[in-house]
């Protein structure tokens, strides 16, 4: 079980974005997430790794409350973005999902043209004045997400006429253009192929300097070659948590070494 | 990338205060909702009201008003009425008499006004008449009679008629009422329940108080067994086709479409049909049961098939791959195996299709199984499905197309009547699907 | 009922072939069923169906046929000056069928005997009197050639009643003789009968394409006899409805179309809103014990016969709008049977049909769309009304398209609801007809069936059927198209 940070890491508590604390997921009678604790830090990127039904998801859906869709899904402990508890009563999750953004694991672009698609949180969210601030901002969050080049002369065409890597990236946009400081991001990639998901890679890469990145994936590779930091679950625990170089080098505790070689998962 | 106006990844303030923004669309939201409940609160009001409705105005066809007589007639008195001129007369002299020695049995002493009862209580001297004709060993013995007071005293006493509506008339004059008054309080007027609106037949116009449903339920009852003897096996033997052996070609895909297109079909064009293609080209007699049990089969048998081919859909093909593996030919597996499965929900399918049957009336109009057409009940088997003859609903639109409330009356009973087979039919479809229901 | 006894004597036959198909078999092979190559059962069936399939599918034949056949003959025989002018053939031959059903009642009733019933010299005025007296209606006297016709009628229907009895019993013989032939063990009997009920099974879903072939003939044949005698331009250019027993009628389309549209928008402006709003609440808020109740709730509404909401709208709903709007109140209506009476109770009827489409649609969107959108900080109204419902548009324009042919095909609730005067008008609360409201009231009439006045009512079935077939065509269409999409 992980303890505390460890002495020696990197981590400047003023960066710390989350902390969550003593985390417990029930679905129903299923205790999903136990006792979880974890820091993770502002402007980098926090891989979860673990074999599949962990509860890496599960705890990632936590993070913006996206676990309140689900009727028999039940979260205790606390979480703190910016030492704020989101799950506190007065905590609008509205609010909360525009400061924390998701990009999910298969590209659910909306039935709408690209422009569209982009342009739906900044205009839920009351972010901009007129249609020349919009255009900016669009424009802004497609460059941001590597699609602009590839899109600009088609705007107005559906969102899902994209090829799967497009609307991965497009998704992202989307969650970019309402200018969260969170981005948590569900798999990315496990519905594209390698060439996608090393644009997507190359996208998460760049993200890092503006955003926190939260991202679930079930490949290790991916993990180590993008993370900062990298937590490792098993069967609900958080098993060890620490920097990717660590983990992938010298773990401390048997059973992430087990997973990182291959033995388990 | 540029985000130029906060420091850092800090573009938002506390999530601690409710924005002005959010307020205003957690409103929206609020509202959106309202919206929502305000729609189901209105369509289940709809059914309230509509259920008060029906109960409200059925129930009084329940039950009737009756003046109750013990009179004796001799063997003597039958025949001296017999041989007179105007007989029904000489029997309403009988009843007059009896009835006022009841009167005075009661100690009611009271002006007698024998035009006047006969206002109030209608033609007695032809009930009495076709009575001992009917059954003459009754002659010589006390015999109690129950006579339905007419339909305006009736409607007097159910609050259908008010006494200011009232305008004396050689059918009704405010001091019929005042008696009649004196007679409901003396106990001589009672309401019972009225037997003859269950079992009796379709009266003509002026004599709402002798119609009953009785016929035409029995002309609802034979068309429905013709649909179930046609419509389950046929709908069976095409959605097993359809389901299980049908190539993918175009003749399959040209019944597909026609079968879902026919589900939606106005129920007046299957009367067309019927009219068409039963009366005019195959000279079935009109009016007749089996003709309306014909048209009502075609026009379930769409959902039927519909509904049969989900329940068949519903069996796992691991049965049918089981029963092959063991050597059983294709048609050997589904009439031994899947067939069985499916049966609940067959049935389930069918009992809600025959219960869009028994109350559909459009095309039943048009075959000409009217409501007057139900003035007997049929003599015999063949009858039932050959001889003219109604159905509830058509009967309940006959009655409501009269313009005389007291028919009004008749035909939310009747309703009531329809609803209860409805309901009971309903309730025979969720048993059965409670109880066999199988989740795979 | 010859007939009748006929078919008994089939399905006897076929039983004792079946039993006797099956000994047979387990004779043949020396009462050891494993030296069969199919069943025993199959062997009996396999001779059933041989003695009784033909003989059956005959008899079908020769019942439609033989009337047809003879009706044919007879016309040819009856004397060209019979038929009246401005009458038909048509009706001649009916008066003859009628004739010749009351001869047949009082021959069976005891009436006459059967050498006095088809004798050549027969009285005229004594068989008259004899079918009245029996209660046997018969319009007008009976003329000569009439009577002759009908005993010539009543003869060859005898003798073809009598051929087709023998002919089908000769052709179940052979069937089992031939079926019991074949009963050796290396006969293979089950693919046989399995083939045999392939086909009744095929035989059974091609019903449908002939039930359609039925309405279609029944429809075009009836309307083309309506626009010999009434002119086509006159029933699609007249703006006035006016049918008079006398002749002379006016009989133009657009006042009935009219008010069956004015009082289907009315439905749907009623249904749609709150049919789709309870399929959203239902779908996306209700909690799953509300969901449990208010659904099966709401759809009793469409158990409910239309008959009942009919006889609401003629007694509850009528008056309650002529208290409101009538003379003591707004003055706007002057009787309870109005297009908005109509239009409102048809509304009702509808909301479950609109809502659970739309809620099976509604569902029928992904959730990754509601999460893509709940992601991004949307609330759930903002979800609904920008991602889900855009996202199920076809689906549910498909569902009001099917919910607008409901409607217009409606009878029961504007045959008492809406009242009977056909006219143009935009008031709400006047009294309207619809078309198909007019089918009824010209086919229940007394109106003579070769009139105009009452053909006319295949030409509005024509127009019925076919513009509720096109909506549903394109709304099932429409609704596959957007289910594809989603599987």
């Amino acid at each position: 079980m992980y303890d505390a940070p460890t002495p020696g890491s990197k981590v400047d508590q003023t960066d710390i974005k989350i902390t969550a604390k003593k985390v417990q997921v029930y679905y129903g009678d299923t205790h999903a997430i136990k006792d979880v604790d974890v820091d993770i830090v502002d402007r980098a990127v926090t891989a979860f790794i673990g074999p599949s039904g962990c509860g890496k998801s599960t705890f990632l859906r936590c993070l913006n409350r996206m676990n309140d869709t689900i009727d028999v899904c039940r979260v205790e402990g606390e979480i703190k973005i910016d030492g704020e508890d989101i799950y506190d009563r007065r905590i609008d999750p509205v609010q909360l999902r525009a400061k924390v953004g998701m990009v999910f694991q298969k590209p659910n672009p909306f039935p709408k043209s690209i422009y569209d698609n982009v342009a739906y949180g900044p205009k839920i969210h009351g972010m901009v004045r007129n249609k020349a601030e919009l255009d900016e901002l669009v424009e802004t969050a497609l460059r941001g997400a590597a699609l602009w080049d590839e899109v600009k002369d088609r705007l107005q065409s559906p969102g899902t006429g994209l090829s799967g890597g497009q609307q991965q990236r497009l998704c992202i946009a989307r969650a970019v253009a309402t200018q969260p400081e969170v981005l948590l991001m569900d798999e990315p990639c496990s519905a594209l192929d390698p060439i996608a998901t090393a644009q997507v890679e190359d996208l998460i890469e760049t993200l890092k300097e503006q955003f926190s990145v939260v991202i679930v994936t079930h490949s290790m590779q991916q993990a180590a070659r993008i993370s900062q930091k990298t937590a490792f679950f098993h069967l609900g625990n958080l098993v060890e948590y620490d920097d990717t170089n660590t983990i992938f080098t010298n773990p401390s505790d048997s059973r992430t070494e087990s997973y990182i070689t291959g033995r388990i998962g | 990338m540029t985000y130029a106006t906060h420091e850092g990844a800090k573009r938002h303030g506390s999530l601690l205060t409710v924005d002005a923004k959010t307020k205003t669309r957690n409103a929206a939201e609020t509202r959106f909702r309202i919206y929502g409940i305000i729609a189901i609160l209105a369509g289940l009001s709809f059914l309230v009201i509509l259920a008060f409705s029906i109960i409200r105005s059925g129930l009084p066809a329940f039950s009737a008003n009756m003046v109750e007589v013990e009179l004796t007639l001799t063997p003597e008195q039958y025949a001296d009425a017999e041989a007179q001129l105007f007989k029904t007369r000489a029997y309403e002299q009988v009843f007059n008499a009896a009835f006022t020695s009841e009167l005075q049995e009661r100690g009611l002493d009271t002006e007698f006004d024998a035009e006047s009862i006969q206002r109030i209580i209608g033609n007695t001297g032809a009930t009495l008449r076709s009575f001992y004709r009917a059954n003459e060993d009754m002659l010589g013995q006390p015999v109690t009679f129950n006579l339905p007071t007419a339909s305006r005293v009736d409607g007097y006493f159910k609050g259908r008629l008010l006494r200011e509506n009232v305008t004396d008339s050689r059918f009704l004059t405010l001091a019929d009422l005042d008696l009649a008054d004196e007679l409901k309080e003396a106990g001589l007027i009672q309401s019972k329940f009225n037997w003859t609106f269950i079992t009796g037949k379709d009266s003509s116009v002026d004599n709402p108080g002798g119609a009953g449903i009785g016929a035409s339920v029995v002309g609802s009852f034979a068309m429905m067994l013709v649909v179930l003897f046609l419509s389950l096996p046929i709908g069976v033997a095409a959605s097993i086709y359809l389901e299980e052996f049908a190539p993918k070609n175009r003749w399959t895909d040209l019944i597909e479409v026609n079968i879902s297109n026919l589900a939606a079909v106005p129920s007046i064009v299957f009367g067309i049909l019927g009219l068409a293609a039963f009366i005019q080209f195959a000279h079935l007699p009109q009016s007749a049961p089996l003709v309306g049990g014909l048209v009502l089969t075609l026009m379930t048998l769409p959902t039927i098939i519909i509904s049969t081919r989900a329940s068949l859909k519903s069996v796992p093909p691991s049965i049918r791959d089981a029963a092959l593996g063991v050597g059983a030919s294709k048609m050997q597996a589904v009439f031994h195996h899947v067939l069985p499965l499916a049966m609940p929900g067959i049935l389930t399918g069918t009992i809600i299709g025959l219960a869009q049957a028994l109350g559909e009336t459009a095309p039943l109009l048009l075959i000409g199984m009217v409501g007057f057409v139900a003035r007997e009940y049929p003599g015999g088997l063949a009858s039932a499905f050959m001889d003219p003859n109604s159905a509830m609903p058509a009967q309940i639109y006959t009655w409501a197309a009269r313009s005389d409330d007291a028919f009004y009356e008749k035909a939310w009973g009747g309703i009531i009547i329809l609803m209860v087979f409805l309901l009971a039919m309903n309730i025979l479809a969720i048993i059965l699907r409670r109880r066999f229901e199988r989740r795979w | 009922m010859p007939v009748f006894w006929l078919v008994l004597i089939l399905l006897a036959l076929g039983v004792g072939g079946y039993v006797f198909g099956r000994s047979r078999a387990m004779a043949s092979a020396g009462g050891d069923s494993r030296k069969l190559h199919s069943l025993p059962n199959y062997y009996g069936s396999n001779v059933a169906i041989k003695a009784l399939v033909p003989s059956f599918l005959v008899l079908f034949i020769w019942l439609i046929a033989q009337p047809m056949f003879i009706s044919s003959q007879i016309a040819g025989q009856l004397p060209d000056d019979i038929v009246p002018e401005g009458g038909s053939i048509g009706l001649i031959m009916a008066e003859v069928r009628r004739t010749a059903e009351g001869i047949d009642a009082i021959v069976a009733a005891g009436g006459m005997t059967e050498e006095m019933a088809s004798s050549g010299r027969a009285d005229i005025t004594d068989f008259t009197a004899r079918l009245q007296e029996a209660g046997q209606v018969v319009t007008g006297t009976v003329t000569q050639p009439i009577l002759r016709a009908a005993q010539s009628y009543r003869s060859m229907t005898a003798t073809g009643s009598l051929a087709m009895t023998v002919v089908v019993l000769l052709m179940t013989a052979a069937g089992l003789v031939y079926g019991l032939r074949e009963t050796f063990p290396e006969f293979r009997a089950r693919n046989v009968v399995e083939a045999s009920v392939k086909m009744l099974l095929i035989a059974a879903a091609s019903l449908a394409i002939l039930t359609t072939i039925g309405i279609v003939l029944s429809l075009v044949f009836n309307t083309v006899e309506f626009f010999r005698i009434y002119p086509a331009s006159d029933f699609f250019g007249s703006l006035t409805w006016s049918p008079s027993f006398q002749g002379n009628s006016q009989l133009g389309i657009w006042p009935l179309l009219w008010g069956t549209l004015y009082i289907s928008v009315i439905a749907l402006l009623v249904a749609v809103p709150i049919g789709l709003f309870a399929a959203i609440y239902l779908s996306e808020y209700a909690p799953k014990s509300v969901r449990a109740t208010a659904k099966p709730l709401l759809e009793i509404l469409a158990g409910i016969p239309t008959i009942v909401y009919g006889l609401f709208a003629l007694l509850t709903v009528g008056p309650m709008l002529v208290k409101v709007f009538g003379d003591g109140g707004l003055g706007w209506m002057q009787s309870g049977t109005a297009v908005m009476t109509a239009g409102l109770v048809m509304g009702v009827m509808l909301i479950p049909f609109v809502s659970s489409l739309s809620d099976d649609i509604i569902n029928a969107v992904p959730q990754a769309m509601r999460d893509g959108s709940f992601g991004l900080g949307a609330t759930k109204s903002e979800t609904i009304r920008q991602v889900v419902l855009p996202a199920a548009l076809p689906g549910i324009v498909g569902a009001i398209l099917l919910a607008a042919s409901r409607a217009i095909g409606e009878t029961m609730i504007v045959v008492l609801g809406a009242g009977a005067a056909a006219r143009l008008s935009l008031n709400p609360f006047e009294a309207m007809t619809t078309v198909t409201a007019k089918i009824v009231s010209q086919l229940t009439g007394d109106s003579d069936f070769a009139s105009p006045e009452a053909l006319v009512a295949f030409a509005l079935g024509m127009t019925l059927f076919i513009i509720t077939l096109g909506l549903n065509v394109f709304a099932l269409y429409i609704v596959r198209k957007y289910r594809e999409q989603y599987e």
